[in-house]
């Protein structure tokens, strides 16, 4: 199904501003922001290229480079800002906070209140929608998601979803969602050596562990075993790296760039994912894996 | 085609947002690039042209030029109203409000809260990493329904729908309030029939919602509040249910419940409960280690369900 002229309209004019502040994209890491395709996004880029002011001179155009699939806007004309929220992207960004201070402890509360008035100060009408906010265990959350953050393996005592009896077990976690009533952890359990769900209530206690036990690797594939002191050089367009993969990232230094240190972890899924962020994550250490990286990347060249 | 639409609709935002005075029509139609045809043609393509990009959400201002211009109107689009401004919003609000955004797998506010997020990353806000929230939020009842019902309470527009309930199956509403609530979509308003404030589960509803043409047809109580209206969370709705429990087994009852007797083979607790359904499940997980003792209409619901598997 082709879409709508206007849909098209809208993200053009969005996908300008902002290019201006994401300059030197990736078309993949737009195609995700914007939740279309590749080629969609390649398709609307030539498209706004053609377009501009009256006279239509290259003065005129809005200006942008693209180059092995990276993209720079040197002149937008008219289109610097981004336009104005809708009604529902303004409501729909409140519900969203209220779900989110639905989750987290008391201590954001007032922040994201405040944050709702200065949204609403845009929104000539009142909002339809209320969340309200039912039980939460906020600080077993705030626990797990640290160890999350960290890497830190949890020692817990369990109370089976499956068999009606209490385990032991030593985990990694790795996702904590809220479904259906519901707090939900996935995680890593060394002792049954697989990926399980855990129910955060039925979780009865659990302190933090070493975790040099743990030998997760977060991949099915063949693996050349785990590399440690691993340094990547992660720059501000690619930072999606970093959001998904707290798994495996021990730390992050924020600057122009984002200086990542990881976990020692399987390589093979590192070199395949790093390649795929193009000039978005330099590896600043070890050289062996920058090495490989650039190996690889040529032979991917070779084939053209 | 489309290509040529969206080209001359994005052309024609530029030059209405460059320009200071407003523009005449007769400007637009020569100098914007993609008028073409005849004069006749030309201008009903403006006219279409006007009314989509108003469908955006962007308004072309239409402005008086000056008497020596004869009667023509002109048109521009004021940048103070296309641009978003959203005053001293800091990368640490920037990365609440992103985390939040991103909670939404599903129902239709994922992809205008998404689209939302995206233009305040224009703003040229520097975004910070400083939260360590990992918390998502999984939606397993999307609901279909949402954006046309927010209109609806917008427009003050009454609303008819069916709903599967075992009596009044048509409904007709003036809607109040969406209410997200134990993970469900609710929806609040005055039923009109009933003459009174009652409470939906969109889930429950049945098809499509019909909505009234008129605007502004009630108003919202201004002593209205959803708390009121949602059913206690205390006594009124608190259950009380007799179990048997096998022994050495059902820990999580257990950890809930207060204990009665103790037997040789089964103890009996009592336990509490809020949602029916979700007990039924857990009970229903313990297969045959726990037997409801009471109430009666907890274990005739308990046998529906299982004589439902086994139908």
């Amino acid at each position: 199904m082709s879409e709508s002229a206007l849909d098209r309209t809208a993200r053009a004019l969005d996908l300008v501003p902002y290019l201006l502040e994401h300059q030197g994209i990736s078309i993949a890491e737009l195609a995700q922001v914007f939740g279309v395709s590749e080629k969609q996004i390649n398709d609307d880029l030539i498209l706004i290229h053609m377009c501009g002011l009256p006279g239509y001179t290259p003065l005129e155009l809005i200006e942008m480079y693209y180059e092995d699939g990276y993209v720079t806007v040197s002149d937008p004309q008219s289109l610097k800002k981004p336009r104005s929220m809708t009604s529902s992207e303004i409501t729909s960004l409140l519900v969203s906070l209220d779900l989110l201070k639905s989750v987290r402890s008391d201590s954001i509360a007032d922040e994201i209140e405040a944050l709702k008035i200065k949204l609403k100060s845009s929104l000539s009408f009142e909002n339809p929608y209320v969340v309200v906010v039912d039980s939460k265990n906020s600080e077993m959350v705030e626990k797990i998601e640290a160890a999350i953050v960290k890497g830190n393996a949890l020692k817990i005592v369990y109370l089976s979803g499956q068999k009606d009896e209490t385990t032991e077990r030593l985990i990694l976690p790795l996702e904590i969602y809220q479904a259906n009533s519901n707090t939900y952890l996935n995680a890593w359990c060394q002792t049954s050596m697989g990926d399980r769900t855990f129910r955060v209530d039925r979780i009865l206690s659990f302190e933090t562990s070493s975790g040099d036990e743990i030998s997760y690797t977060p991949t099915t594939q063949q693996h050349k075993g785990g590399i440690s002191n691993i340094e990547l050089v992660v720059s501000k367009a690619a930072r999606h790296f970093i959001e998904e993969n707290r798994a495996i990232i021990e730390s992050v230094e924020d600057g122009d760039v984002f200086q990542v240190k990881l976990h020692p972890i399987d390589v093979e899924w590192l070199i395949r994912t790093i390649i795929g962020f193009g000039s978005g994550i330099q590896v600043a250490a070890p050289k062996v894996l920058a090495n490989e990286i650039q190996e690889r990347a040529r032979a991917i060249r070779a084939l053209y | 085609m489309s290509d040529r639409k969206t080209e001359r609709l994005i052309n024609l935002t530029l030059a209405l947002l460059a320009t200071k005075r407003y523009l005449k029509k007769s400007e637009i139609l020569s100098n914007v690039a993609g008028y073409e045809g005849t004069q006749e043609a030309k201008e009903r393509m403006f006219e279409r042209d006007k009314d989509d990009l108003r469908s955006l959400g962007i308004e072309i201002e239409v402005g008086d030029l000056d008497i020596f211009f004869e009667d023509e109107p002109g048109y521009r689009i004021p940048q103070k109203s296309y641009e978003l401004n959203v005053p001293n919003l800091s990368g640490r609000e920037l990365a609440l409000l992103s985390i939040a955004s991103s909670f939404w797998n599903d129902s239709v506010l994922g992809p205008n809260a998404q689209s939302g997020i995206r233009k305040l990353q224009s703003l040229g806000i520097p975004a910070t990493l400083e939260f360590e929230f990992r918390m998502k939020y999984r939606f397993d009842n999307p609901s279909e329904l949402l954006e046309q019902i927010a209109k609806a309470i917008l427009q003050k527009s009454r609303i008819k729908f069916a709903y599967d309930s075992s009596s009044l199956k048509l409904r007709q509403l003036e809607p109040y309030r969406i209410v997200f609530w134990n993970s469900y979509w609710y929806l609040i308003g005055m039923d009109v029939d009933r003459k009174a404030i009652r409470l939906f589960k969109l889930s429950r509803f049945l098809g499509a919602i019909e909505t009234s043409k008129r605007k502004n047809e009630f108003e919202i109580p201004s002593d209205f509040t959803v708390a009121d209206h949602l059913p206690k969370s205390d006594v009124e709705v608190i259950h009380s249910s007799k179990i048997e429990i096998r022994r050495e087994t059902g820990a999580l009852l257990r950890q809930r419940g207060k204990r009665l007797s103790q037997g040789s083979e089964y103890d009996t607790y009592v336990i509490n409960y809020e949602n029916e359904r979700i007990f039924l499940r857990e009970l229903i997980w313990h297969g045959v280690n726990v037997r409801i003792l009471e109430p009666v209409n907890l274990k005739e619901e308990l046998l529906a369900i299982v004589d439902g598997v086994l139908a």
